[in-house]
């Protein structure tokens, strides 16, 4: 268990920087995932924790102590790699133990960690078999035992899952998750998923293009999304988007326009953030997006795609402006292809940004 | 919490030194491995560039010449050397020349109909005949060798290139069989079933589809075809009795028990030109020989 | 029915087919291999100098082998060439391309390099340059008196005649080298990472990751250098000038078979050393072969 803090942290390949400026908390016992489009830096910060890349500028602090020069084996830091690496030719139990056998510890203490970790792990009837006798999952289980082993203070995930298929990721996602909070470690967990993020995280941590976007829980994430890339980002299905103008801005909220269209509508967001007249982006998600027209504001579509999921549908409709908004309602939907339909905008659910940076205009707490 | 941040600046100015020092040793390190490389190189290499050189020295400075590189440069062992022989070395280069280029062309069609049929083509019999090919390989020359000179004495053959051309145009060579199936086998089969579709016979998926395709491996194959060839000693020793059917390994050594073989910078000078082929044939085709090489204790 | 007729005419047109891309390597297997393999069994039991008829002997020709004190020394020198030659040889090339496999920049040119003398070694010109080299006054005893020592007469003495011949299959390291290198480019680097990670430092990294994984290829290099040590011969016979000597030191058993068949015309007891040659040479690759599940791991 312990506590991580990256302080302004830099990587760069020769003049490139791939890693700006980063500065983040990894809290003692929570589970925090980065998660971001691929490219985002995701890994390589995680390997910088590790100490499988060297930090080019700023600090990496572990309980305090500066880790930026210790090898990656004292840092007492375990990593699950996304391929696994297990060693092809050594047994479940010697690629348990190699770790511990290097630092020569006993015998008996050894055997004792492999028992533990293998029971915690439910691999105890593979102790003897090879890796390439093993299953996907078995394989994961036995990459995760061999970071168990060790006692670390800090566990790291490299995309573990995205060599399973579908089915057995879900299930490995409880594992994970329940696992972390039986060992109470603090686990840093990469993934390209945001799924895996909502579900799994305490924290969540967006990257893109090697900058932080936004550090939250997923709820804070999902509800207050810092600039339009995390509201795209995070959720599924994604958030609308439509272009707006603003028309009128008073003490309590900033009317805008839908361009191309005779929507308008009121979002209670700080005033002083937007001028009459600028560009901005109208942001809802497709739960809040009402089917039938409920809401503070209206918008007329016309249907052009109903996915029918069983629980809920989708319905795609296109507005005046050419643009698609997709309103989610639950149950089966009796919404035709061509319909024209009335899709309802509550404002409080709307967000605002920026078409600038893509910031988003911050609410007002109601 | 401004203790914590002067804290932090001092942090960071200590990891920037420990850092640059840190690059410093890595710097020397790599250093250190590139100049050992750097010696292994000249130390392997230096044998041959002593050679090179000395061919360029006159006679009575080649037995105290331990330098790669000559003190003077002069042609006349090449010239000398050239000629020494009644038969001069242009004969021996063409001999060597025609027997290169007929067991190429030879060795690399007749392989790559076998492997063809072993690869793409379904008959009775394949896994036997496969198995029986792989096997071939472990047989030494030297097991067939007296039978084969015998019929090829009964057939008149001594002393001309064909008992050395003949078997490479029957596809002895196990060893480029066994390559060119290996790649065959990365071929897609839909490109052939396709064909195959179309109506095109086995006779027109080989000339049209897995030859175009091949170039990779039949590139290789001729370039070993040649270095083998080129270099072959035994068999020639065996079967070109007469000096002016002599190929250039032959020659070389029938210079070096000569009289004119004493002249020590002559036969560096003629060994020089002997390997030139091959030399040449490495340094415009590096990439394809090196990768045949490796190729080789990787498909198993 | 219609599908069974044209089905049975399919496989009915490749195998015909078959047989037509077959039919070269089809005859040169019957009438360059299999026809020779076993008329050299059948002359093993004769009494054969090409100008008479075979004459059967039975056993006589082994009987001799046994007693023949040349015989025993032709074994005893190609089994020390090879116990010598093998081990050093892929020591030499898996140290190079441990040195050269961090991706070192100019590690193309290194590489290319030290294959140049794997690549020229076969040839006559380099048997005739290491003659010149060791000889009594040849160049490594000129190097040497510039440092003061005074070295043999290496190729004249017959202690130390052999062992120039492997210091020559040494100095070829760069073929199995190159193999070497590109089975250690096979290893996934996220081992070696999650080996970082436990603690292992370089030379555990060596012993327990990259040794165990690369077994398959030593394995390899091991069979394929033994039967090519066993085969040598172009340099035994010019370094020795084709007598194998000095005191038949340099002997090898591919060199005392040409005697026995070319010079001396013993075609019958020739071939029963063939055969003596291919029973070693297939016995021992038995043996590698049967061991190789006690020390080499294979991937799935």
């Amino acid at each position: 268990m312990a506590r991580g803090q990256l302080i302004d942290v830099e990587k760069r390949y020769g003049r490139h920087s791939v890693i700006h400026g980063a500065s983040l908390d990894l809290p003692d016992g929570e589970l925090t995932v980065f998660v971001g489009p691929s490219g985002c830096g995701k890994s390589t910060l995680l390997r910088m924790i590790a100490g499988l890349e060297e930090i080019d500028d700023g600090l990496f602090l572990l309980d305090g102590e500066p880790m930026n020069d210790v090898p990656p084996a004292r840092r007492g830091i375990a990593m699950v790699f996304q391929s696994y690496a297990l060693y092809p030719h050594m047994s479940v139990r010697q690629n348990l133990s190699f770790g511990l056998e290097t630092a020569r510890t006993p015998r008996g203490e050894i055997a004792a960690a492999v028992a533990r970790a293998s029971r915690i792990l439910r691999i105890e009837h593979l102790l003897d078999r090879k890796p390439r006798e093993l299953s996907g999952g078995q394989r994961q289980r036995v990459a995760i035992g061999r970071a168990i082993v060790r006692q670390p203070r800090m566990f790291l995930f490299d995309e573990p899952l995205s060599n399973l298929d579908a089915e057995l990721r879900q299930e490995m996602r409880v594992e994970i998750a329940r696992l972390q909070k039986e060992l109470a470690t603090t686990m840093v967990y990469v993934t390209h998923d945001q799924i895996e993020a909502m579900t799994m995280a305490d924290r969540i941590v967006v990257l893109r293009e090697g900058r932080i976007e936004q550090v939250g829980t997923p709820v804070a994430l999902y509800d207050h999304p810092d600039n339009q890339f995390v509201a795209g980002f995070i959720g599924s299905p994604r958030m609308n988007f439509h272009g707006a103008v603003v028309t009128s801005v008073d003490g309590s909220a900033v009317t805008v326009a839908l361009t191309g269209t005779t929507t308008q509508i009121a979002v209670p967001v700080a005033a002083q953030a937007a001028a009459i007249g600028e560009q901005l982006v109208l942001g809802i998600r497709p739960p809040n997006l009402h089917p039938s027209g409920q809401g503070d504001a209206e918008i007329a579509v016309e249907i052009t795609l109903v996915e029918q999921l069983g629980g809920n549908a989708l319905l795609y409709g296109r507005t005046e402006a050419g643009v698609d908004l997709v309103a989610q309602e639950p149950g089966h939907s009796a919404a035709q292809r061509g319909e024209r339909r009335v899709f309802g905008l509550p404002s409080a659910q709307c967000h605002l940004f920026r078409h600038s940076d893509g910031l988003a205009l911050p609410r007002r707490r109601s | 919490m401004s203790d914590a941040a002067l804290d932090i600046a001092g942090l960071r100015a200590r990891l920037a030194g420990s850092r640059a020092r840190a690059h410093r040793l890595h710097r020397l390190h790599r250093l250190l491995r590139h100049c050992g490389l750097v010696v292994l190189c000249a130390a392997a290499l230096y044998p041959l560039l002593w050679m090179v050189a000395a061919s360029f020295l006159p006679e009575d400075e080649i037995l105290t010449a331990i330098s790669p590189i000559p003190k003077s440069w002069s042609l006349h062992n090449y010239t000398a050397g050239w000629n020494a022989f009644d038969v001069s070395f242009t004969r021996f280069y063409l001999n060597s020349a025609l027997i290169a280029a007929i067991s190429v062309v030879g060795n690399v069609f007749a392989s790559s109909l076998a492997a063809f049929a072993f690869a793409r083509l379904r008959f009775p019999g394949r896994g036997l005949l496969f198995g029986l090919m792989l096997l071939t390989l472990m047989i030494p020359a030297h097991v067939t060798l007296i039978p084969q000179y015998v019929l090829f004495q009964n057939l008149d053959w001594i002393d001309s290139i064909l008992p050395l051309v003949v078997p490479k145009l029957l596809g002895c060579d196990a060893f480029f069989i066994f390559l060119m199936v290996q790649f065959f086998r990365t071929i897609p089969r839909e490109i052939e079933e396709a064909a195959r579709m179309d109506g095109c016979s086995p006779w027109r998926i080989y000339r049209r589809i897995i030859m175009p395709l091949s170039t990779p491996v039949l590139a290789t194959a001729a370039i070993f075809s040649f270095i083998f060839t080129w270099d072959d000693f035994f068999g020639p020793l065996i079967y070109l009795s007469s000096t002016e059917n002599f190929n250039v390994p032959l020659a070389l050594r029938a210079f070096a028990g000569s009289d004119e073989g004493s002249s020590l910078g002559q036969l560096f000078a003629m060994a020089t030109l002997s390997v030139m082929p091959v030399f040449l044939v490495f340094v415009f085709c590096q990439r394809l020989v090196i990768s045949g090489a490796a190729g080789l204790g990787l498909k198993r | 029915m219609r599908a069974g007729v044209l089905g049975s005419r399919r496989r009915y047109r490749d195998t015909w087919a078959a047989y037509g891309f077959l039919a070269p390597w089809l005859a040169g297997l019957l009438v360059l291999t299999l026809g020779p393999l076993a008329a050299s069994l059948y002359l093993s039991f004769t009494q054969f100098d090409l100008l008479d008829p075979p004459e059967w002997i039975g056993l006589e020709n082994y009987r001799q082998m046994a007693t023949d004190p040349r015989f025993w020394k032709a074994l005893r020198v190609s089994f020390t060439y090879v116990v010598l030659a093998v081990p050093l040889k892929l020591l030499a090339a898996l140290g190079l391309a441990m040195l050269l496999k961090q991706g070192l920049r100019l590690a193309v040119l290194y590489r290319a390099l030290l294959y140049l003398p794997s690549l020229l070694g076969a040839s006559v010109a380099v048997a005739l340059l290491w003659q010149r080299v060791f000889a009594g006054d040849g160049l490594l005893n000129h190097v040497l008196a510039a440092f003061g020592i005074t070295g043999a007469s290496w190729i004249s003495d017959p202690r130390y005649a052999l062992d120039t011949l492997v210091v020559l299959a040494v100095w070829q390291f760069g073929s199995p080298m190159i193999v070497f290198l590109a089975g250690l480019q096979q290893i996934p680097r996220d081992l070696y990472e999650a080996a970082g990670l436990d603690g292992a430092g370089a030379f555990r990294q060596f012993r327990r990751i990259t040794l165990p994984m690369l077994t398959p290829v030593i394995f390899f290099n091991l069979i394929f250098q033994t039967i090519e040590a066993l085969k040598a011969f172009t340099q035994a016979y010019v370094v020795s000038s084709g007598t194998g000597g000095p005191t038949d030191s340099t002997l090898f058993f591919t060199l005392y078979l040409y005697q026995e068949a070319f010079a001396h015309f013993h075609m019958g007891y020739a071939s029963a050393l063939a055969w003596v040659l291919m029973s070693i040479i297939g016995g021992l690759t038995a043996v590698m072969f049967a061991a190789q599940r006690y020390w080499v791991h294979y991937d799935e």
